[in-house]
């Protein structure tokens, strides 16, 4: 009786939880994350972390542009690049406190995103990746121009940013930092995912399918795809602020192409247009980027390069046997084996419905 | 009183580089008319639909819906005014499921306008998708589903705006009979449901549409050759000489 009765419970346990792979599994990913930092992990490994997080920020935001609304952007790293230096302006001209400029900063970045996407809605496909590509290349330049070195300070950046917890010793600062950034990192994703798969998500996707349809049903495409830029761009600035602090430095390099490139690369590996997906993927980045080709493989910094360069090509091949990226891959595996059990606990009552009937 | 047509068309005009698809036609539709609009291939009958559609603008001529000028309007703009449209091929959603696609027409300003307040956008989609009878469909990803309830599903979409104007471009094309009939069917009930509804189609299939139409506009290479009832274009020996070729 007991055992029917666990057996009963069991089985509403797994109606409830299995039949939504994500949620349990989100679930059991987060619980590993918080409990990370119990293994006493050493400073370097929960920079590592630190970063991963950020670069899942601002890569679900780039997937929420480009995979959920088409909108191909190739210069992410322009809403990231000017969180990071608003904030930084903002600390070294006006002294303002970390919890005040980078509310501020977030702002600042958003609007000027805002502005700069004007352009970008005139313009499609492959004129649209230059466009935006633009952007971001021209602001390095003039940050890195000699003349305004006073303001910029050229190639060094923006340096000597406060930390988030000021008060507590470096230890502490770092393990603080990394339970900000997850905290930060599980609402976005959740504001992402929400809107990602909400109505006006709908028309996202929408725009992307068929944009002429789009404007036949009557949507106003322009209004959509500015609030998709500003959505993206808020939780790119974002991650832009928070990398700048917990880095202390804004530099050029955070408007590089490389920058850019990197989401891309992340959003494809964890599969696009999913929004968790990215996020699966900035982990597997940074786990092989800084752990296993730095630490294991010791790449001599001159080839620092050539890091991107394997890494490109590891997505390539990852990407050719699972074309749908790594958390789709992932998904779809578990809702098979569901599929399975059910088949497996239908199949054998069938069975035996059947052989009672022939008997009687 | 001069009555106002709900949609006036006068000289119109367009020209592509030394083509001119559309010369100088113009027609009126009335509220509660089905006009059918036909024609050999090339007569300009899908570059009318754009005009009007605002998807091209036309070098001359005035287009005014409710004796109102649309000519320069967005495309979107002119379904929020009352205009739906269909496409000769189909063009769905593909990554999404038939009833998001539906979905994404009430998300318009006039679609969602509509709703009545105690319903969600979901629930007016269903009902939508009940008109053209693709409820069992309503989960399934667009790019699975088979052409001919992509053209139910394109009408369902672009009734969901509840237009004053439908235009239908070419709604039996690819269809096999028994898919005409059944789509024959749902626009005379859409019809019933709105009488006040104005209906273009711009058809190939004779056969289908002279029997549902109440007027029929010839056009011949950009140039309107011939209007008035089915039975009398069917009798028009100008429209006999275009289908057909002239007699020897």
């Amino acid at each position: 009786m007991v055992a029917t009765y666990l057996r009963r419970a069991y089985s509403s346990f797994a109606a409830h939880v299995f039949d939504i792979p994500p949620r349990l599994l989100v679930f059991l990913v987060l619980l590993l994350l918080v409990a990370l930092p119990v293994a006493k992990l050493d400073d370097y490994v929960l920079g590592i972390l630190i970063s991963a997080n950020l670069l899942a920020i601002f890569a679900a935001s780039w997937d929420l542009l480009v995979g959920r609304t088409g909108q191909m952007s190739l210069g992410h790293a322009l809403f990231f690049g000017i969180g990071a230096y608003s904030t930084g302006l903002l600390f070294e001209n006006f002294g303002f406190p970390v919890w005040v400029s980078v509310p501020i900063a977030v702002l600042v970045g958003t609007s000027i995103g805002f502005l700069v996407c004007f352009p970008c809605l005139r313009v499609k496909g492959p004129y649209l990746v230059l466009v935006t590509m633009a952007f971001p290349i021209i602001l390095e330049a003039l940050f890195k121009w000699a003349p305004l070195n006073d303001i910029f300070h050229g190639e060094l950046g923006i340096r000597k940013l406060p930390s988030f917890f000021p008060f507590l010793k470096i230890q502490g600062q770092v393990l603080a930092e990394y339970y900000f950034t997850l905290t930060l990192l599980f609402f976005s994703s959740i504001i992402l995912y929400k809107i990602a798969n909400s109505h006006t998500g709908i028309v996202f996707v929408s725009i992307l399918d068929d944009d002429v349809s789009s404007r036949a049903s009557g949507i106003n495409i322009t209004k959509y795809k500015l609030m998709a830029f500003a959505i993206s761009g808020l939780f790119a600035s974002l991650a832009g602020c928070i990398t700048a602090h917990t880095l202390k430095v804004a530099n050029p390099p955070m408007l590089s192409l490389s920058w850019s490139f990197i989401p891309v690369i992340v959003t494809f590996l964890g599969g696009i247009g999913t929004i968790y997906g990215p996020l699966l993927g900035a982990y597997i980045y940074f786990i092989l980027d800084r752990y296993v080709l730095t630490i294991l493989v010791d790449i001599p910094y001159e080839l620092v390069y050539t890091k991107l360069m394997v890494f490109t090509l590891i997505v390539v091949i990852l990407i050719l046997k699972w074309p749908r990226g790594l958390a789709r891959f992932t998904t779809d595996k578990l809702q098979d084996l569901e599929e399975a059990r059910d088949i497996d606990e239908r199949g054998p009552k069938i069975w035996k419905t059947y052989t009672k009937k022939k008997k009687k | 009183m001069l009555a106002i047509h709900l949609l006036e068309v006068e000289n119109l005009t367009k020209r592509f580089g030394g083509l001119t698809a559309v010369n100088n036609v113009s027609f009126n539709i009335d509220e509660g008319e089905i006009v059918g609009i036909i024609g050999p291939n090339g007569a300009g009958k899908t570059t009318l639909f754009n005009l009007i559609s605002g998807f091209l603008k036309p070098d001359s001529g005035t287009i005014k819906f409710k004796g109102e000028n649309i000519i320069g309007l967005a495309p979107h703009k002119i379904v929020n005014k009352g205009i739906a449209r269909t496409f000769q091929v189909v063009r769905p959603f593909r990554h999404l499921p038939v009833i998001a696609n539906v979905m994404v027409a009430l998300k318009s300003p006039r679609g969602n306008k509509k709703i009545e307040w105690i319903k969600t956008i979901e629930r007016k989609a269903v009902d939508m998708l009940e008109n053209v009878g693709l409820t069992e469909l309503m989960l399934e990803p667009a790019e699975n589903v088979g052409h001919g309830d992509l053209k139910r599903l394109e009408m369902a979409r672009a009734l969901a705006t509840e237009p004053d104007l439908l235009m239908l471009d070419e709604p039996f094309g690819g269809l096999n009979p028994l898919e005409t009939d059944f789509l024959t069917k749902s626009i005379q009930r859409i019809h019933l449901d709105h009488p006040t509804r104005g209906i273009v189609i711009v058809e190939h299939k004779l056969y289908a549409l002279m029997k549902i139409v109440n007027r029929v506009i010839v056009l011949h290479q950009g140039e309107k050759i011939a209007e008035g009832k089915p039975e009398e274009i069917a009798k028009n020996e100008k429209v006999i000489e275009v289908y057909m070729g002239k007699a020897m």
